[in-house]
């Protein structure tokens, strides 16, 4: 009767291994991908940007971040402020580990704004979870009280 | 006949074994049932999870005797399922706070068999949902958060619930968000990766219909992770 749970205890065991094993090479090759979603995590926007303005960036002493060469082809991702991206022709990406960011191969990020999220109280926020709608839209209050990007 | 409806009629048919000690309703619908009047706008597969602590086992058995309504799966005993439309699944896992905490394994029973999952260790009874007639026994938010963000997911499934990880974070207080911390610095170092490479997937999941939209609250899932880096570095 037990047979089946008995399977899937056997099954998440080997997960634990798997899950061990991986947190043992994160240093190395493997972990690459944590440490991109990592960069990833801190940046609002993301911006694809010709070859010659990530020179431009490099030779104005802005350092690529070291991800970006644990790749293949090796990337050059950088963090800039806002108002350095009017000297750049960028092009925006999703903030996501999808196609378009995979293929580009100079990148800038803008970090999440000082300014936003702007905060509203904690009670007005509580138990209202807004959902996607089928049309992507956004319904239910949003708990910062923000307009949805 | 609505998700929620199905969700409530499900609760109040077992409703005896809610009343045992320690026994909750964990699970993806526990974000369902912390909206506003147990609004359950969540899409989420069609079950149930009571979590039955081991020690409170005999007494859940007791108390299945006065369930009507549902059949046993010969084939997963530990599921029931509905012989009415208006229920939906329920599906019994084990919690174990004792030696074993922390460890997963098969809790053998002829008539209730249980797999106890490892890291529902770190549930703790929160504060109950009333709605209408019922007094719904949920963890707190910060364990809850914690297993969620545990367990080892893939695919769809595996978004789905990270999605449902997004929903908890948004009807989290502040002090749900301390806790969580605080049991994150309690964790295994590998255990602790693991959280926070599951919150970078999430910062960077696409929406999906019906579920919450973790994009306009990526800068709160970035606060987030810094909080566990610097909970890290101490």
């Amino acid at each position: 009767m037990t047979a089946r749970l008995h399977e899937r205890v056997r099954r998440m065991r080997e997960r634990a291994l798997i899950r061990a094993w991986e947190y043992r090479q994160r240093a190395y090759s493997k972990g690459v991908w944590f440490r991109l979603r990592r960069v990833l995590v801190d940046a609002e926007r993301a911006f694809s940007i010709p070859e010659g303005d990530a020179d431009q960036l490099e030779s104005e002493g802005q350092q690529p971040l070291a991800v970006g060469h644990e790749l293949s082809p090796a990337k050059r991702i950088f963090f800039v402020r806002r108002e350095q991206l009017l000297k750049l022709d960028a092009v925006e990406l999703p903030v996501r580990l999808t196609a378009p960011p995979l293929q580009a191969t100079s990148v800038v990020l803008v970090a999440h704004g000082v300014d936003r999220p702007r905060r509203v109280s904690s009670a007005a926020s509580r138990h209202s979870i807004p959902r996607c709608t089928s049309s992507g839209n956004v319904t239910g209050r949003l708990p910062y009280g923000q307009a949805h990007a | 006949m609505e998700f929620r409806t199905r969700l409530l009629e499900t609760l109040r048919a077992v409703r005896s074994v809610l009343n045992e000690p320690g026994v909750l309703v964990g699970g993806s619908e526990v974000p369902n049932l912390l909206e506003i009047d147990a609004r359950s706008s969540l899409v989420v597969s069609e079950d149930v999870d009571i979590v039955v602590p081991v020690d409170s086992h005999d007494g859940v058995k007791r108390a299945l005797q006065s369930v009507v309504g549902f059949q046993q799966s010969a084939e997963e005993p530990s599921v029931w399922l509905p012989q009415r439309p208006e229920l939906i699944e329920v599906n019994f896992i084990g919690m174990d706070s004792g030696p074993r905490a922390g460890e997963t394994y098969v809790f053998e029973d002829a008539a209730l068999p249980l797999l106890v999952f490892g890291n529902l260790c770190l549930l703790r009874p929160g504060k109950p949902v009333h709605v209408e007639d019922l007094v719904i026994p949920v963890p707190r938010p910060a364990g809850l958060l914690a297993e969620k963000l545990l367990t080892d997911r893939s695919g769809d499934k595996g978004d789905r619930d990270l999605l449902v990880v997004m929903g908890l974070l948004l009807v989290s207080e502040p002090a749900d968000l301390d806790e969580l911390v605080t049991l994150y610095q309690s964790l295994a170092p590998d255990q602790r990766y693991s959280i926070r490479s599951n919150l970078g997937i999430l910062s960077l999941l696409e929406p999906r219909s019906q579920m919450p939209d973790p994009v306009p609250h990526r800068a709160r899932l970035a606060k987030l992770m810094a909080r566990f880096e610097r909970a890290d570095a101490t």
